[in-house]
Parts: structure tokens; sequence; C-alpha cells
């Protein structure tokens, strides 16, 4: 019928970022499985997935009544040694039968929950993307306690350099006729309506975390530039409101690294409007404007006091 | 940065101290939240003047969702949703100022589970990681939140705490704020019990006077010579009280001068109020302003 996931994203909370062995421990949250690290063009740590068993109500935009049992795929990441993401998702399929099965027939197909009696597609989708009905199947609070997991590891010291709040973002994925809708609501929710051709892979996964992860960058980017107050502030205090954007931040924008050929149109299309790499360069420019005249303005100052 | 706002007794103006020092954080450009934990009465909202959670909120109260009945607590973002004009548009250069209302009617824990420090630790870990102030209004005296948020913090070795006890300037009161810490089924007393090193937490924990009368205070003017020469012999006999009670000048972190606006009415004090209206005296807003500043500075926090 449809996949539906959430990927919530926020800033690693350690001191500076983390190398790719420390990843590997601090994602490591199953003995005996390892963690996935592909190094080029950036370092990107995967966890082992989890599963977690679910038997409740779906979120249906017609207030509907839909029951799903089966289990959701939760996993984790850090992008960088810097970006955390926790992320989890359930394909949803009409069930064979109208009862509930014993459990190793969920277990069996991981990831997958199957709906009791009649649901629509287009229902759940609009539900899930809206505004979900309390107590109905909450993807966020699994992605958010698996993000806890990877915050509370004793291996990084929760000195971040800047606090920064985590964004959500809640996905749908169909097939049909391709098309991407990438909508902002509140300043850390969004949401993201993906129709693909041909059948569900894994892959679809992998470009929804790798948009949340661009968008957060953004996003907190733009915090960044804001809690500047550039102009209204002396330039050299602006400029060290900045540093945590040079030196955290502005090298870890990647589009499109981690995404299979057949979805990059997608990204391309979102390159095109709104235009995140746009955006990113015009902001990137600004900081870096910033700290070339504060040069300027020091080495002139400098120089006065040389001549003097 | 945790911070714990208890107070020994009732009425001694912790929560609208708590709150206005939070206020005067997000002014100085930082993100700041205040969180209700004060369960038997979550009255924040109205400090805040935000009318809808005026005596906490009707769902998604931190009561609820620490004994687990929803997934997140409310948030209020002051800036927004206060319904006094002077708060409502957040000044250029503030920071965001967050309120995380109480269950209205939700009433005291009346246990303490591994469930519920569990959803604590989780809630002030996530908290920590966006906001550079997270103030919680731990109610008045021993209570279950107090070992609540003793426990939740052992848990969380790596995120930094403080406790701010507030005591007014009274015998009774300094009596109490030190058996608050320091006695028996105190702060010290529980905190070591949860895990917590007892020094290290002692050097985690200031107090602040509030509703204090300073012998050469302005309003004081008008007294006989006879009522004055009292107070002053009563100010310092306090004093030396407050220093055989380990609650003397080196473990307090600041104090709030009486303010009638305080007395009649628990709000903000903002910069309109000394300014415009001249409700209230420039020296409690400098006083909020500067403990604003010494809840995040080091050296006011030096071992004692």
């Amino acid at each position: 019928m449809l996949v539906i996931g959430e990927v919530h994203t926020g800033l690693l909370q350690n001191s500076g970022e983390i190398s790719e062995s420390t990843c590997r421990q601090v994602l490591g949250l199953m003995a005996g499985e390892s963690v996935r690290v592909s190094r080029r063009p950036i370092v990107h740590a995967l966890s082992p997935e989890r599963l977690t068993g679910v038997d409740c109500a779906l979120p249906a935009a017609s207030r509907s009544r839909i029951r799903g049992v089966g289990t959701v795929v939760s996993r984790c990441a850090v992008t960088g040694g810097r970006v955390a993401q926790g992320s989890s998702y359930v394909r949803v399929v009409r069930s064979e039968t109208d009862r509930r099965l014993p459990w190793s027939h969920y277990l069996s197909r991981p990831g997958v929950v199957e709906v009791l009696g009649k649901a629509k597609a287009a229902d759940l989708a609009e539900g899930f993307t809206g505004d979900p009905a309390p107590g109905c199947l909450d993807l966020g609070a699994v992605s958010g306690r698996f993000l806890d997991l990877v915050q509370a590891s004793p291996l990084l010291d929760r000195r971040a350099p800047f606090k920064i709040p985590r964004t959500s973002l809640r996905w749908v994925a169909e097939t049909g006729e391709p098309s991407i809708r990438f909508t902002l609501h509140t300043e850390q929710e969004r949401t993201l309506r993906l129709t693909h051709p041909g059948p569900f892979t894994p892959a679809v996964v992998d470009l929804c975390e790798d948009l949340a992860t661009h968008d957060w960058l953004l996003t907190s980017l733009l915090v960044i530039v804001e809690r500047a107050r550039i102009g209204a502030t002396p330039g050299a205090q602006a400029v060290a409101r900045l540093a945590p954007a040079i030196d955290h931040l502005m090298h870890l924008w990647m589009p499109a690294a981690r995404v299979e050929e057949w979805l990059t149109p997608f990204w391309e299309s979102l390159e095109r409007r709104p235009g995140f790499t746009r955006q990113w360069r015009s902001l990137v420019d600004r900081v870096r404007d910033q700290v070339a005249m504060n040069t300027l303005a020091l080495l002139s100052a400098t120089a006065e006091a040389g001549r003097r | 940065m945790l911070v714990f706002a208890i107070s020994d007794k009732g009425g001694t103006g912790r929560s609208v101290t708590g709150t206005n020092i939070v206020y005067r954080h997000a002014l100085q450009g930082n993100d700041v939240c205040y969180l209700d934990f004060d369960f038997g009465s979550p009255t924040a909202g109205a400090i805040f003047s935000v009318s809808a959670v005026a005596r906490g909120t009707p769902e998604n109260g931190l009561h609820e969702y620490l004994r687990g009945e929803c997934p997140q607590p409310r948030r209020v973002d002051v800036w927004a949703e206060s319904d006094r004009e002077g708060l409502r548009t957040r000044p250029p250069g503030a920071g965001r100022l967050v309120l995380l209302p109480g269950s209205e009617g939700g009433g005291e824990l009346s246990a303490l589970t591994d469930e519920i420090v569990g959803r604590c630790v989780q809630l002030f870990g996530r908290l920590e990681e966006e906001f550079d102030l997270c103030m919680i209004d731990v109610s008045a005296g021993r209570s279950f939140t107090a070992e609540l948020v003793l426990a939740a913090t052992v848990r969380m070795p790596a995120v930094p705490f403080r406790w701010l006890v507030f005591h007014r300037w009274t015998r009774q009161h300094i009596i109490a704020a030190d058996g608050l810490v320091a006695g028996a089924d105190g702060l010290l007393d529980v905190g070591s019990r949860f895990g917590h090193d007892r020094e290290d937490l002692r050097d985690r924990i200031r107090f602040v006077r509030t509703a204090v009368l300073e012998p050469d205070a302005a309003e004081l003017v008008g007294l006989r010579d006879e009522q004055r020469a009292w107070l002053s012999a009563c100010d310092s006999e306090l004093r030396e009280l407050a220093g055989r009670h380990g609650v003397g000048r080196t473990a307090m972190l600041g104090k709030i001068p009486l303010d009638p606006v305080l007395q009649w009415r628990e709000q903000l004090i903002t910069d309109e109020d000394v300014l415009a209206s001249k409700i209230a005296n420039a020296e409690t807003a400098a006083a909020f302003d500067e403990l604003a500043k010494k809840i995040v500075d080091d050296s006011a926090w030096e071992g004692l």
C-alpha cells in the first residue's frame, strides 16, 4: 500500500566531531552486528536495524479506526561525526486475514505492518502527514528514542558547541507517477510526500534520511546566522557568534551523496525548487563575507595603530 | 545547564523569582525554558501571563508526560502566546522563551518509579540539547519531585546542573533553608542516597534571598530612628544566624529586594514596568538581571 517513516535529526552531543571508530562504538546498539560505514565523500555510519513490535491504531485523516499489527524498523546514523539521526519506517500492507496472527508471522516480515480490515492508502497518507490523532502509531516517538540512545552514549562528553533543536521529517512513499513534495510546518516539523516508480526499496529510506540531514543543516545554519544579528551587533561579535557554523557545520553539505542513481532526480527537483543548495550557498557566502569584512577591519585597525 | 529551583517553605517567591531570572536570561540572548514541576500548584502560566495555561494545561502537561500518558509534554512559546502586550513580541536579540506547563489538577507525585525517572531523564536530555538554560521549578520543601530530579541527574553525569534554594530573610526561613539542604532527609542526604557525591552536590547549591529589605533602602526613609535601629539590629542578627547555618554570604548567589509589584501581583518585571509605568523598582530588575548572569558564571560557583 504505502511506506511511512519519520526521521529525527540533531547535533551530536559532543564538543568536537567523533572519529570513525567512535562512531562504530556509539552506534553498536546490538552485539554481534556491525555498523556500516561509508567514507566518501563524507563519513557516514549506520547502526544495525532494530525492530519494535506494534499493535495499535494507524493514523487516518478520516479518523476511522484502522488497526495495524507488525514491526517497525529503526536505526541510527551519524554523518560527518557530527549529525545524529534516529530513523524508523514501516511498510503498510493489507492483511490476508481479519484477525491477529501469532507473533512469529509478523517477526518473519520485519518492517511490515499488516492492516486488519479496510483501509485506503490515501487516507493513511493524509493522516500520517497531517495531524495524527493521539494514541496512534507514533514513529516519531520511536525515532526520538533511538536518537536519545545515541545522545546518551557514555562515549560522548555532552559539551556540544552550541544549542540547537532537533528537526523531524515525517515521510510517506508510494509507487506511481514520480513526484515529490517537501513541506515545512512549524520550526521543527517537516513532511515529505514521495511517489516513486517501481517497488519500494530501502534506498528510499536513504533518500529521506539524506534530505532530513540537509534540511537540518540548513535550518541550523539559518538559526546561527539569525543569532549572530549581522548588522545589529559589532562585526567582531557577530563573527564570534558565527564561528560554530564554520567549525562544525559548513563542511558537511553533501547533497545526494548516498542516494541511489534512480532516486537522484528527486533531489534534483528539490534543488530546482525550493533550492536547498542555493539557499545554503548564499548563507555560507554571507558567513564568509562577514569573516572577510571583519578581517579587513582588524587589519586596517592594526595598520592605523602602527602608523601612530 | 539544568537549574533546579526549590524553597524551604511556600510563599518565598521561588516561582516569581525563577521565572524572572529565566526571562532576563532570554533577554540576554539565550534560549531558555521553564518547567513547572510544582505539580500540586502549577501556576507558572499565570506569571508568564499565558491565561490558557494559568492553572496548568488541560492536556499534555508535565505530570501526564511523567506518568507516560502522552509522548511529549506541551510547549508554550511565551513570546507568541502571552496575553501581555509587552511580552508578545520577541525583543531583538532575545532568545527563545518556552514554558512547559504542569497538568491542570495534576496533584503531587505519589510515588517514584523507575519509569518516571526514565522519562524525566529523557526529557532533561532532550531539552538540554536545545536550550542554554532549563529552569525546573521544584515545589517547596521535601517532596517526591525533589527526589525525582535528584535520581534523574545521577543518571546523566555529563549534563551540568545547579540548585537554587530560595528563602526569605527571616529567622524561620534561614533555619528552614539550611534544614532543607543539610538537615535529615534534606537534599544532601537524599542526593547521596541516590548516588550523588555529597560534597560535589553541596558545591552545586546556592541560596537566593527574596523580599529583602535593606536597612538603607529608600522605603525606610519615613521610619522613626528607633525603628531603623531595631531593623538594623535584626539584620545583623540574621546575618550572624545565616553564617552559622551555612546560608551566609559565601553560599549566597544573590538577593532580590522587596518590591511592591512582586508582593501584590506575581509577574515578570519588564523594562517597561521600570522605565515607562514606573510601577517596579529599577533595583529589582537589576537584581534579576545580575542573577541571570551569575547563574551561568562559573566564578560564582567555585567550591566553597
